[in-house]
């Protein structure tokens, strides 16, 4: 790999030992898969260093007494405990103490305390064609496929792009690998096709067919922010998509031969709405009429209109006894929707408003419960609108499960019945 | 009677001693024993076998992310292999953690190794030259 003068620099120690072994990590993963060079990023979203995972917390914060400290914008991912109300959760004492250790990490390293799945929700928008390191799989799709701000799918290595702002020119940075590679034409009325649940099961049949290639969607023109945003995570749920195009929609296809940089598609697609039915059918296996326990909206993390929307429907209304609902987001905008009262409709009537985590972050995983002796499984029957908090809750917490829309989640959750 | 493969260096470094092959595809989650790094996996035969000091030969890596975890973790215990093989390209989260754990890790050599390098020979790998010896 051929390095500039500063990048040398960097690698001969003359900004430190903690950048030298950062820029000589990111040097060996880079020729590991061919890159001739590093680039400059922009921005960095830095992996979730959560208290459930055995020596975790440990790690970040021994890693952060070495005096690393990030050299670009860098938010970071969610945590296990609701750092700020850990008892809302239910989580042990003890692990919430633990993960509340990272925070004092993170900042002494200068990054910003975010915790949360959808940074973007938060005004943390890199210019189009600018090279990123983030962690978070539906957010690594969102920035690249929507904002069209590259990125690879980081692991541990993110720790070292945001350490010395460098990243190995590879993968998706590269224009020849963002080329649509299936073709999908969605023949599904738009009126189907206008909510988060639709958006999130159509991202779950997709991604099982295509696992890690790009697939181009054609014929859909979502009209919110978030649906989109539910496409991408359950695209990168059910396969392992990283970048998405949308002919007229996203960014680098304002057609579909722009979508496919002139080549031809390897497959070709036609869905209907069976396709949709069929990953209702696939994540349901609650029956109708059994009594729930868990409503969950927030996956990914909600943004303010959305729990806006939730406390309007919540208002005057009185959820189901015996029932846990929680609406997840980030911490900046639970603090704006209390000042705005949002919370504390949603609290009056029974609900709760969770920052900095979700249920498959939490404590309510087997492994977790089995450790410090809480009931498993934790949830006996959950029901939400996201394919994505599904797939993971099933065999993470051990629940029964329900895909539903928005509306039918916060009725389920009055009646406290599954319909 | 050796013989010497042209293979692709992955992370850097020069390791040598008794190979440990297997032609399947293999994951450090849940193929191996955390506590001493004993290979576990049913339908591996060489299960029972310590991982630490030997050069781990396989056709892919599969499985979770967490592989990379399980490897970091060995390397930490003192239980890491030498070195790693394999025929087929490397996988992205593993090399994250052959390179965090300093193992010397190449792949796609120009031979058939895992049936010409049996499980006890002696082999040298050369990640620096890309060069993989059998012995």
């Amino acid at each position: 790999m051929i390095l500039n003068e500063k990048e040398q620099a960097m690698l001969d120690g003359k900004y430190g030992e903690v950048v030298a072994e950062a820029l000589d990590y990111l040097v060996q993963f880079g020729e590991a898969f061919g890159a001739e060079k590093l680039v400059d990023i922009s921005y960095c979203h830095y992996p979730a260093e959560m208290a459930i995972y055995d020596g975790n917390v440990e790690d970040a914060v021994k890693y952060s007494s070495r005096g690393g400290k990030v050299v670009v914008p860098t938010t970071c991912s969610t945590l296990c405990s609701d750092l700020e109300k850990p008892e809302i959760t239910g989580i042990p004492v003890q692990l919430a103490h633990l993960q509340a250790e990272v925070e004092t990490a993170h900042r002494n390293m200068g990054i910003i305390e975010t915790y949360t799945c959808t940074p973007q929700f938060l005004g943390f928008i890199p210019p189009f064609g600018s090279y990123n390191a983030l962690v978070e799989s539906s957010a690594i799709i969102y920035y690249n496929s929507v904002l069209g701000a590259r990125t690879n799918r980081g692991g541990l290595f993110t720790r070292f792009a945001a350490i010395t702002g460098k990243t190995p020119l590879m993968g998706y940075l590269l224009d020849e690998n963002r080329k649509g590679t299936h073709y999908f034409k969605v023949n599904i009325s738009q009126q189907r096709m206008d909510s988060y649940d639709a958006y999130s099961s159509l991202g779950m049949h997709i991604g099982a067919i295509v696992g890690s290639e790009v697939p181009v969607i054609d014929g859909i023109k979502p009209a919110k922010q978030e649906y989109l945003l539910a496409l991408g995570a359950a695209l990168a749920t059910s396969g392992s998509v990283t970048l998405f195009h949308i002919p007229g929609v996203t960014p680098e296809a304002r057609t579909v031969e722009e979508a496919f940089q002139g080549s031809q598609p390897k497959q070709s697609y036609e869905l209907t709405e069976s396709d949709l039915d069929a990953v209702y059918a696939k994540q349901t296996n609650i029956p109708v009429g059994t009594t729930i326990d868990f409503v969950t909206l927030g996956c990914p993390h909600y943004n303010l209109e959305q729990i806006r929307w939730v406390a309007n429907k919540l208002e005057g209304r009185k959820i189901a006894e015996g029932v846990r609902f929680w609406v997840c987001t980030n911490r900046m905008t639970r603090r704006q929707a209390e000042y705005s009262g949002y919370v504390a409709t949603i609290e009056e009537a029974g609900a709760k408003v969770i920052a900095d985590t979700c249920p498959v972050e939490s404590h309510m995983r087997i492994s977790t419960c089995r450790e410090f002796g809480l009931k498993i499984p934790n949830v006996e029957a959950m029901v939400c609108e996201s394919g994505k908090m599904i797939r993971y809750v099933g065999d993470l917490i051990g629940c029964k499960t329900g895909l539903r829309n928005k509306e039918q989640c916060i009725e389920i959750a009055i009646s406290g019945r599954f319909e | 009677m050796g013989k010497t493969y042209n293979v692709r260096k992955i992370v850097r470094g020069i390791a040598e001693g008794e190979a440990i092959v297997y032609s399947g595809s293999f994951s450090f989650l849940g193929d191996v024993d955390l506590g001493d790094g004993t290979i576990i996996a049913e339908g591996n035969p060489n299960k029972g076998i310590q991982l630490k000091d030997k050069i781990l030969i396989y056709n892919e890596t599969k499985g979770s992310s967490g592989g990379m975890v399980v490897l970091i973790t060995l390397f930490k215990k003192g239980l890491a292999p030498a070195a790693i093989v394999t025929q087929k390209p490397v996988d992205y989260n593993l090399a994250e953690g052959a390179i965090l754990s300093k193992v010397p890790f190449v792949c796609e050599p120009d031979g058939d190794i895992l049936s010409e390098i049996q499980t006890g020979n002696r082999v040298r790998v050369d990640a620096d030259k890309g060069i993989l010896e059998l012995l």
